[in-house]
């Protein structure tokens, strides 16, 4: 069988990414322009300043992908690119790119949901293994998704209101760490003891996850401990309230794959990076005797190669669209 | 010689290609919020009407601002994409210069975009197509102080803009803007970006 050789693209939010990936698991090559330094003197993505950035740097990172693959526009089979969810301005720089070279190349056009390509991203390290129960972890994002074979998703469950990855973030603010405040958070409760106490969030049967609470819950602590002129203990509070929030999502997850009939987890997104969250799935994983999949680091931030491998089975599924392709800033996997 | 003009910096996209210093064909169409999904598709409708191939362009001239900020882009990163794609030379013009171009009249001409809060992105050319003001984005009040130094003036616009004078609509000739610009120095496509004229409201705060 002809190889398929899958262009990706990716500029949801602050990463412009590009990525050539054949089959839909080998990574050729993958060029990312990060911006993180340029959000972190506003304290978070500012979108005009993303799409600003997005702009200048698109054809230089395709030109960069392109040459780190030793390869042309004319070895390209098909162009996925992501075109929702995330910050409109930003999806636009990607999408309108992608079409344009769909056009000027005669290329089928492949529309990836982000999410499905942070899922994806697990099967450039294994084949993936079906049913499956997709855990997505980021910044806007918190859902358990169910996949019977490629392509296709059921959601169990998600979050209520916050994403765990916007409470990590909104958390780490209180405690004084600096954007992208997660990864740090994550760091620095491994010094702590879990010794404030902490409300455990949506403690039901459901598979709904719900963080608002939790964050307001540090928040009036933070705020109180600093009224009476006590210190708060940055690494104690940063461990009692990873505990209580992948507390939660290994609870949830448990219990979709008791009643699911569960053959492998995957994790995906931005916070399956965090560690206390890989060693309790880890954990789980043991606990209930089945297949654990996790991104490698490179792959759980915003990347094409994902989006790439994605298109992939987007491609073969015979998921192509025209001209008149749209971003969605709000679109639904499932 | 075929040159590809695009403007989407309005809620209009303005396109063409000109041969020879004729138009072959040309699309000027009000899309608003739907500018985004259609202008590729409204372009690749103008090729198959002109029954011509993304390869046989041999220059782009895309607008680059002031204008919508979105809009903009828009155009720009076609324009960019497409002449990386191809290796074509490409040039930026300013849709002030573009609206001042399309007209025929014989007095100093005051292109004018509304860019809200008081301020306009707003230039100004004399007959003789000098330009008296660069484009900026100014003061509704600073401009008619501009404008109160000449002794005629009309206003280019589309927008509502509270500034007294004679007021034409803006129709772009896009024959006439491509032969006026058609041997603009090219610019490498990596270095083709949008000229906002405006920093974005987080950087101001910033100082």
């Amino acid at each position: 069988m002809k190889d398929i050789y899958i262009l990706g693209i990716e500029s949801s939010c602050d990463e412009t990414s590009i990525s050539i990936v054949k089959n839909g698991c080998c990574e050729i090559s993958t060029v990312t322009s990060s911006q993180i330094d340029i959000h972190k003197t506003y304290g978070g993505v500012v979108p005009e300043i993303a799409s600003r950035h997005h702009i200048k740097n698109v054809t230089i990172v395709l030109e960069e992908c392109l040459k780190k693959a030793n390869m042309t526009m004319d070895d390209i089979t098909a162009i996925a690119v992501t075109y929702g969810p995330g910050l409109i301005g930003s999806l636009l720089i990607g999408l309108t790119a992608a079409k344009t070279l769909s056009f000027i190349y005669n290329k089928p056009l492949v529309p990836v949901h982000h999410i499905a390509g942070h899922i994806y991203a697990n099967n450039l390290v294994k084949p993936l293994n079906f049913p499956l129960l997709a855990l997505v972890v980021s910044g806007g994002h918190t859902e358990l998704i169910k996949m019977e074979k490629h392509y296709d998703f059921k959601k169990l469950g998600g979050t209520l209101d916050d994403a765990i990855g916007e409470c990590y973030d909104k958390v780490a603010r209180v405690i004084g760490l600096e954007y992208p405040g997660g990864p740090k958070l994550d760091k620095i409760s491994k010094e702590g003891k879990d010794t404030y106490k902490l409300p455990i969030p949506l403690n039901d049967d459901s598979y709904n996850f719900s963080f608002s609470g939790l964050k307001s819950a540090v928040i009036n602590l933070a705020h109180n401990e600093e009224q009476r002129g006590n210190e708060i203990r940055k690494e104690d509070l940063a461990c009692s309230f990873q505990k209580a929030a992948i507390g939660s999502i290994i609870k949830k997850t448990r219990l979709a794959i008791h009643n699911e009939n569960i053959k492998s987890l995957i994790v995906a997104g931005g916070v399956a990076a965090n560690n206390y969250l890989r060693e309790q799935i880890e954990k789980l994983g043991q606990e209930e005797n089945i297949e654990i999949s996790f991104p490698p680091i490179k792959y759980c931030t915003d990347n094409a190669a994902m989006i790439a491998a994605a298109g992939y089975f987007s491609y073969k599924e015979g998921r192509i669209e025209d001209l008149y392709l749209n971003a969605k800033s709000n679109d639904k996997l499932c | 010689m075929r040159i590809l003009y695009i403007d989407t910096s309005s809620s209009y996209l303005y396109s063409g290609i000109v041969e020879d210093n004729k138009l072959l064909c040309e699309v000027q169409k009000e899309f608003g919020h739907e500018l985004s999904k259609m202008a590729l598709p409204e372009i690749a409708a103008m090729f198959e009407y002109a029954k011509l191939n993304p390869k046989d362009i041999d220059k782009i001239i895309v607008v680059n601002g002031p204008g919508s900020f979105t809009g903009v882009r828009i155009g720009v990163t076609i324009a960019k994409v497409y002449a990386w794609s191809r290796d074509l030379p490409i040039t930026t013009i300013t849709s002030l210069e573009a609206m001042a171009t399309s007209q025929d009249e014989k007095t100093n001409l005051v292109p004018v975009i509304d860019a809200r809060r008081e301020y306009v992105f707003g230039a100004i050319y004399s007959s003789e197509e000098k330009e008296i003001l660069k484009p900026q984005h100014i003061k509704i009040e600073d401009l008619k102080k501009e404008l109160e130094k000449l002794n005629n003036y009309k206003i280019i616009t589309n927008d509502e803009v509270n500034i007294d004078g004679e007021k034409i609509p803006y129709k772009p000739n896009i024959l006439k803007i491509v032969t006026k610009f058609q041997n603009k120095e090219a610019i490498n496509p990596h270095n083709i970006n949008p000229d906002y004229l405006k920093l974005t409201e987080a950087e101001e705060k910033m100082g």
